[in-house]
């Protein structure tokens, strides 16, 4: 893989390049010329070499209301080099082989320097149009417009802006095509076995939804020793690609005929599941896998996001007398500057499998595409080459 | 119209007397009833204190089923002699001191053997007014009526048959008082913040209700070294009561202004506590109780019996922030062994369980308790039965 020499004549002045614009709600990307600023004060300037989608950012580029923006360069899995550096960076420098994540690590704040949780308590996590620290935009279009950010990454440009605390170094001789996965969806679900839910060997895990951030959280699954991995979804087509990830037995939610997929699940388990994991985003499913895992020790795990605002529900009784834990998390509640460069090396000895979820490679100019085969569920990941 | 002679009524149906709940909020009725002698697996137990706990009350007065079941003997904190057994029962004998407790533990199924669960799943189809091993009871009344069970113990009465994986034997070295406290409200406070939340050093607590099952989850959060605990409590007396159990801030819901609880408890804490609790058993405090827990690791356990059948209603954005709710019985406590454990702390002083108790009747006067307890009097207050000493 050919990292090219950083040129030292952009360093300090701002970058015109190609960004793939979202400019209106769902409709397709443009791509054009962006100029982008150099970096602040604790900032990096990075040059993208690839980047994938993540269903998020399909979310924020359907919806209409806020805080879905526009124009918005979206995008937030993804690896670069390290164009050049503004003041106040230290770890960091130009040449550098960097992932982004959009959960901050500021390594030193409360929730950051606590083993409990993954959340920074100075950047607190939201779907943010401005870079953190100063809710100012590093993009323009030619006509001096502004362009916003998504999530603090931006990925969907050659030359995107990030915070160092939204920034990990990692090792230069990783396949960027595979390691851009590991800035989010793969790294959620995995962490979600793994840290959140802290699966042990011998568990029974059921998996409803079965998208890239259920498999991934298969792959975990099967990673920590889970025997049993039992996925839901409405697709039976996802039962072959599941197998891949080590899931072990499938129901489709659609076929159950009388019973519910809980009580499916239950009668399979002899009783329930010790995790269940909600990778969709609806609270009707939170409680369909809440039902169906086991009293006394079994855990659900959301990741799913649903609408803002939504609720949901649990009997009091059921609460009360199951004994049952229903947790959620982000990024799989794993802190990114420590555990991201932990996925990798965990790939390069060959345990953790990424190549499985790269379905397409396609050039930039084919980006668009890429959100056809998301959307009509075509794909797992589409890895998105920036290269000239 | 005690029988003296424990050993002369073994395997012979016994007549006592005992306090009958027959309308869902009216007090009590003192009657002569009759007893059963255990069957095999059960052990019928000469009861020698009592104390009332809130959860009879809301049986009480409940109307509607699968709360409201009547006529019924309520309590199931107490403690008693073993006066006889039936078949199969080597573990306790006659004589023995023991506590019934709510909880099963048969040691044998797999959620007894697994470290992770106390909720002993020998038997399926408990339905928390008969026997659990056949469904059938074991009190009447002079007419011959059936009367019904609560939670698989039935104390309110001279002498109660329970299921053997539902009594726990226990020293004799704990004054009796103390010790029936162990067999509900306490050790369900004190395991929620041990077990179940496992406090740690310098952890923040959120207590949202101070009664005895809130008191003694401060208390269980004070001895794991919690440095903040929270009281909310719409009763401003109970502060002052709290400061003995460990509470650190209080917070009366009704003095808030325009602010939440949750909002002021985020503010105090810069975020929200680690551990919040809801000791008192209603949907809208469990909410309020999830709301003032810290994002990135807050944790809220739910100890209180919904008393209205509502749901609980959580933000889907606020769970994903890596928040967890759970719910315990007897704060995860197995009975058979982790009783023991804190009846030693007690002895060994480190646990001040002294103060719970605030009042003492006779078994006559049991209706005063219900009245105590209503008023917001009492904490817990024991019934004697028999005394002994």
């Amino acid at each position: 893989m050919d990292i090219e020499k950083p040129s030292n004549k952009t360093a300090g002045k701002p970058i015109q390049c190609r960004a793939a614009i979202a400019t209106a709600p769902g409709e397709p990307l443009v791509i054009d010329e962006v100029i982008v600023d150099p970096p602040n004060s604790h900032e990096v300037r990075v040059r993208i070499i690839c980047t994938s989608l993540c269903h998020s950012d399909v979310t924020f580029w359907k919806m209409k209301d806020f805080p879905a923006v526009f124009p918005r360069i979206l995008g937030h899995e993804a690896i670069g080099v390290v164009e050049s550096v503004g003041e106040n960076v230290d770890g960091v420098v130009e040449g550098d082989v960097v992932i982004p994540h959009f959960l901050a690590d500021c390594t030193e704040c409360v929730g950051c320097r606590s083993k409990k949780g993954n959340l920074c308590s100075a950047f607190p996590f939201k779907i943010s149009p401005w870079m953190p620290r100063d809710q100012t935009s590093r993009f323009k279009d030619l006509r001096g417009e502004t362009i916003h950010h998504f999530v603090s990454v931006s990925s969907f440009s050659e030359y995107t802006v990030l915070d160092i605390a939204h920034v990990v170094k990692v090792d230069p001789t990783v396949p960027p095509n595979r390691a851009c996965l590991l800035s989010c969806g793969v790294s959620t679900g995995v962490g979600a076995a793994w840290r959140t839910a802290n699966v042990e060997v011998g568990s029974t895990v059921v998996i409803f939804g079965l998208g890239s951030i259920g498999l991934a959280v298969a792959e975990g699954a099967r990673l920590c020793g889970a025997t049993r991995i039992i996925g839901v979804d409405v697709i039976s087509e996802k039962f072959e690609i599941g197998k891949r990830f080590g899931v072990t037995e499938f129901v489709n939610s659609k076929n159950c005929g009388d019973k519910s997929v809980s009580q499916i699940i239950i009668d399979m388990t002899d009783g329930g599941a010790d995790y269940c994991f909600e990778c969709v985003g609806l609270a009707s499913l939170v409680q369909e896998a809440y039902a169906c895992c086991r009293k006394g020790w079994g855990k659900t795990i959301v990741l799913g996001v649903d609408q803002p605002g939504s609720q949901l529900s649990l009997s009091s009784f059921e609460v009360l007398h199951s004994g049952k834990i229903l947790m959620g998390s982000l990024f799989g509640g794993l802190k990114a500057k420590s555990d991201i460069p932990i996925l990798l090396k965990r790939y390069m000895d060959k345990e953790l499998e990424l190549d499985k979820f790269v379905t397409h490679e396609m050039k930039f100019e084919e980006i668009n595409s890429a959100f056809d085969l998301l959307i009509k569920g075509k794909c797992l990941r589409c890895v998105i080459w920036m290269g000239e | 119209m005690d029988n003296k002679n424990a050993s002369s009524t073994a395997g012979k149906i016994i007549r006592c007397r005992a306090a009958i709940s027959r309308i869902p909020g009216k007090p009590l009725v003192m009657e002569e009833i009759e007893v059963d002698p255990p069957k095999a697996g059960e052990v019928r137990i000469k009861i020698l204190c009592t104390s009332l706990c809130h959860s009879d009350v809301t049986f009480w007065r409940s109307t509607q089923p699968p709360m409201a079941v009547f006529p019924r003997i309520l309590g199931h904190e107490a403690v008693g002699v073993v006066e006889s057994v039936g078949g199969g029962v080597e573990e306790v004998r006659e004589g023995d001191l023991v506590l019934p407790v709510f909880q099963g533990d048969c040691g044998e199924c797999r959620d007894c053997k697994s470290p992770k669960s106390n909720i002993c799943s020998k038997f399926v189809n408990k339905d928390n007014q008969s026997m659990p091993r056949d469904g059938t009871n074991r009190f009447r009344d002079l007419k011959g009526e059936v009367i019904h069970n609560v939670l698989n113990v039935s104390s309110f009465t001279q002498y109660t048959v329970v299921d053997v994986t539902h009594v726990v034997k226990i020293t004799p070295d704990i004054p009796l008082d103390i010790a029936c406290l162990l067999s509900c409200g306490v050790s369900t406070g004190l395991g929620a913040a041990w077990k179940v939340a496992e406090v740690e050093e310098g952890s923040t607590v959120a207590i949202f209700g101070l009664g005895a099952v809130g008191l003694s989850v401060a208390e269980g959060a004070r001895i794991r070294g919690a440095t903040r605990i929270i009281g909310v409590d719409l009763n401003p007396e109970k502060f002052e009561t709290g400061k003995k159990f460990g509470i650190t801030d209080f917070i009366n819901p009704a003095t808030c202004g325009d602010k939440t609880v949750s909002q002021v408890i985020k503010e105090m804490t810069d975020g929200g506590a680690d551990y919040c609790f809801e000791c008192i058993g209603l949907a809208s405090v469990m909410n309020d109780a999830f709301n003032s827990s810290r994002e990135g690791w807050g944790k809220t356990v739910i100890l209180g019996v919904e008393m209205h059948g509502s749901p609980i209603s959580l933000n889907s954005i606020e769970i994903l922030k890596g928040r967890s709710v759970c719910g315990t019985f007897f704060g995860g406590l197995k009975p058979k062994s982790d009783i023991a454990t804190l009846a030693q702390k007690y002895l060994d002083k480190e646990l001040n369980l002294d103060e719970f108790i605030t009042h003492e009747v006779s078994f006559h006067d049991i209706n005063k308790a219900f009245d105590l307890l209503l008023e917001g009097k009492s904490l817990r207050c024991v019934i004697w039965i028999d005394k002994q000493n």
